[in-house]
């Protein structure tokens, strides 16, 4: 089975992709860090950040609409918060704050996981001096997510191929072992995976 | 003769209390290749992995496991994990990293080898399996075959001088055993190969290890173990076809 619903795109060929992985994953953080700090007062800027990402948006050909898709699909995370904020005094100003700032940063983050393939980033991070185990956390994290959606599928595949009953209960029922077995396979993978790694050398 | 793998009165249970292996002794020549075949469960896995050190958890002060005449223990074990290098049953266990590329370069980085010599045995690993120009793709895009493949040139850049597989060929086309029965008949190296496919322990193996209930219950040639149907059938096992139709002259 693929996988490419992560970083469908990270492989295209336009300017953007082409540029250097640790260049981008600079101009990243500092746009992150830069729509953090500043205060909402300065509204300029957040024009400015909107406008710069819709070109680089543009330029780097990925469809609108899986950039949007994908944003629809992070922001009500962040729009949770930001409801919350709407009972305070001057609730509102924070609110827009807030929605702004995340969908900015969410919007960033998309561009880069989307121009970028991971295991440049991966390298980049390791370079630029991210500490190694949590180089090694996330590449095995991307590593084995496919692992463990192939898995999930098949389990539910096999479930599927035997359930007769529409009953919602037992589907709840059926879900909530679904995941305790994932946990289970999970873990026994771990250990495999750690002993083939130090068949290999790792210490 | 140099001997390669020797095993002394080997016992092991697993901690849920089940007894896989209960005292097993045999000894492999220097580029010998073995099968080592029997029902599941019946502990094939399970020595494997004691022949990497990988088991017991805690390894003991009286090693049983000698690999080339260096006694597997505490100290040695991270040594002769160089010497055995292990295939494991499922290749997703085995490749961890990203790329083809970063997971071949694995074992070797580990060893210290230089940027330079990691290229180069690398690239000889991918070679002899057949995977040149696949560096910079990742595990989750390839197909079984490619995958084994990928894991065993994983192993072989690390140039052991013992290979102990585990079910090499489960899951392969017919074409994809073939290409890897060819690979692995043009690696050199000391072989153990644990599996349910005789028709490959027939072509590769001149020796046949039968292993039942944690036991070896026959040590032998291949073909008149193999060709023992009363032996076989005892044991869950069956006579392979190629035998079936081979006649002595």
């Amino acid at each position: 089975m693929r996988h490419d619903f992560l970083d469908r795109y990270s492989r295209l060929g336009s300017p953007i992709h082409r540029l250097p992985t640790a260049l981008k994953l600079l101009a990243t953080f500092s746009l992150i860090l830069a729509t953090v700090a500043v205060p909402f007062s300065s509204l300029w800027f957040f024009v400015v950040a909107a406008g710069l990402l819709l070109i680089v948006a543009a330029v780097s050909a990925i469809p609108w609409l899986f950039i949007f898709k994908r944003l629809l699909l992070l922001e009500p995370l962040a729009l949770g918060i930001a409801v919350m904020a709407l009972f305070q005094p001057n609730g509102t100003t924070i609110f827009l704050s807030i929605v702004t700032r995340s969908t900015l940063c969410l919007f960033t983050v998309i561009l880069l996981s989307n121009t970028t393939p991971f295991e440049n980033l991966l390298r980049a991070l390791g370079r630029v001096g991210a500490p190694r185990i949590l180089v090694t956390i996330l590449a095995l994290m991307y590593r084995y997510l496919f692992v463990l959606i192939d898995e999930g599928e098949r389990i539910t595949r096999a479930r599927m191929s035997r359930t007769f009953s529409t009953n919602r209960v037992r589907r709840w029922q059926a879900l909530a072992s679904l995941i305790g077995q994932l946990f289970v396979r999970s873990t026994e993978r771990a250990e495999r995976i750690y002993a083939a790694m130090t068949a290999r050398g790792w210490k | 003769m140099t001997v390669a793998i020797s095993v002394q009165n080997l016992k092991f249970r697993y901690p849920d209390g089940k007894e896989a292996l209960r005292g097993i002794s045999f000894e492999i020549a220097d580029k010998e290749c073995v099968g080592l075949v029997g029902p599941n469960g019946s502990g094939k896995s399970t020595l494997l992995l004691h022949l990497n050190g990988l088991l017991p958890e805690s390894l003991p002060k009286s090693p049983d496991v000698m690999i080339y005449g260096r006694a597997l223990g505490r100290e040695t074990a991270t040594e002769i994990r160089r010497d055995v290098g292990l295939l494991f049953q499922d290749p997703d266990d085995q490749l961890f990293c990203p790329t083809v590329y970063e997971d071949v370069a694995f074992g070797p980085q580990q060893f210290g080898l230089s940027e330079q010599k990691l290229k180069v045995a690398v690239m000889k690993a991918l070679e002899v399996t057949a995977l040149a120009g696949h560096e910079h793709r990742s595990p989750h895009h390839l197909s079984s075959g490619e995958k084994r493949r990928v894991c065993l040139a994983g192993v072989l850049a690390c140039e052991p001088r013992v290979l102990a597989l585990d079910e090499p060929t489960s899951n392969l086309d017919p074409r994809g055993k073939r290409n890897l029965i060819q690979t692995l008949k043009s690696i050199p190296s000391t072989k153990i190969i644990a599996t349910h496919d005789l028709e490959m322990v027939v072509e590769l193996c001149s020796r046949t290890i039968i292993l039942d209930q944690g036991t070896i219950v026959a040590d032998g040639p291949t073909h008149s173990l193999l060709g023992d149907e009363q032996l076989m059938l005892s044991h869950g096992l069956e006579k392979p076809h190629i035998l079936r139709h081979l006649h002595p002259h």
